[in-house]
């Protein structure tokens, strides 16, 4: 697994940061900008993946890597790997019209999943509603809340790409738990199914969808969105 | 600087205010048999309750509890002004217009309150006038002067 540590035509190098799907403490801000400060970085960059690329001098970059751990951040993964997850800002605290907790499921998938070796690349976004601020079509892994606890699964995806591709809904109405019962399923069958530096979007398109659906029963846990609390709220009081 | 538009500009206190006065004129006003789950003002009122108290503009699912039973008589009159209501709070989302959104749950609401039947919403206000005058040339006018009182 490499390590996000790229060293630039200005003789600098970038060292990619991995906060909680972007989201920081003013502590943790205030400790990477004191450190950042001290080393005398060069800029901060954020990314469309949600994290930092701090861009400073060769010889205090691992200081920096170094410090990282303390602030509860941490060097991203590079390579065949697993990437940070990127998740919209969909949890009741910072999203009004997020259906469900995106946000929250996404730091928890990149907890478990980031940096594990994948064929190809493998990104995950997972959005709170099909507005879709976080392009869940165009990522290898893409989930979308469509209730509490609720989330449709979308694979395939890739947008950084000459002819980008759109993903295919592989599963609707699933709960938390399915996620990452699919997850689990898709990346053993992409490991097993994919040719070396395939992306999982071009082995589906080789191999087609089948090959990569979850069997029924990860996905026959579909819940009925009649039984939600606004119609228990409809009929209270009467 | 350019005013940005906030997610929670919805102004539910406007339309609250709206279906109060539909209640207002309705026979059923304070007997037992005023019940909100069928009642298509009721409902809307609900809507907009519950989008308050969870801080929330999608309500999944809700679409499918419209009332559409509920035939009883609504005059356009009072209705208008509600959608132009829900006509000046649309964020005009066009391709991504959800049934399920707060002020899609009103407007359909209203809809079946005065039309044979909702209307698929066509993403923007001006399509959606357009839409109402093919269905209903009296109320499209309604609505076009009750848009025009507050505009």
């Amino acid at each position: 697994m490499g390590t996000g540590v790229f060293r630039q035509r200005n003789g600098m190098v970038a060292v990619d940061v991995v906060a909680a799907c972007g989201v920081l403490t003013p502590g943790q801000l205030s400790g990477l900008s004191r450190k950042l400060e001290e080393l005398e970085a060069f800029r901060v960059k954020l990314t469309s993946r949600q994290t930092m690329v701090v861009v400073l001098a060769e010889e205090k970059a691992q200081a920096l890597i170094e410090a990282l751990p303390a602030l509860d951040l941490v060097l991203s993964p590079y390579g065949d790997v697993i990437r940070a997850v990127k998740a919209c800002a969909g949890n009741a605290a910072l999203c009004p019209r997020s259906t469900g907790e995106a946000l929250d499921l996404g730091i928890e998938l990149q907890k478990k999943y980031l940096g594990r070796q994948a064929p190809k690349d493998f990104k995950i976004a997972v959005a709170g509603c099909y507005r879709g601020c976080v392009d869940p079509h165009c990522a290898d892994f893409g989930v979308v809340a469509v209730g509490k606890d609720v989330f449709d699964v979308i694979i395939g995806g890739y947008g950084g790409s000459a002819k980008p591709l759109h993903g295919k809904l592989i599963a609707r109405k699933v709960t938390t738990g399915a996620v990452y019962a699919v997850l689990d399923h898709v990346l053993e069958r992409f490991s097993a199914l994919a040719q070396p530096g395939e992306k999982l979007g071009r082995a589906i398109s080789r191999l087609g969808l089948g090959a990569f659906m979850p069997p029924d029963e990860l996905v026959n846990c579909s819940v009925e969105t009649d039984n939600n609390e606004f119609k228990k709220f409809l009929l209270s009081g009467q | 600087m350019e005013q940005l538009r906030k997610t929670d500009e919805i102004n539910p206190a406007v339309l609250q205010a709206l279906l109060e006065k539909i209640c207002r004129s309705c026979d059923l006003l304070d007997t037992t048999d005023c019940k909100e789950s069928s009642c298509l003002v009721g409902f809307s009122k609900k809507v907009l309750n519950f989008a308050a108290q969870k801080g929330m503009l999608d309500i999944p699912g809700a679409a499918g509890l419209i009332p559409a039973g509920d035939f009883k008589p609504y005059y356009p009159e009072t209705v208008a002004p509600v959608l132009a209501e829900t006509c000046r709070q649309c964020k005009e989302c066009r391709d991504n217009h959800s049934p399920d959104c707060v002020v899609a749950l009103v407007r359909t609401a209203m809809e079946h309150t005065v039309l044979p039947e909702a209307i698929t919403y066509p993403g923007s206000v001006f399509m959606y006038l357009a839409t109402i005058k093919s269905h209903d040339a009296t109320l499209a006018t309604m609505l076009a002067e009750a848009l025009k009182k507050r505009a």
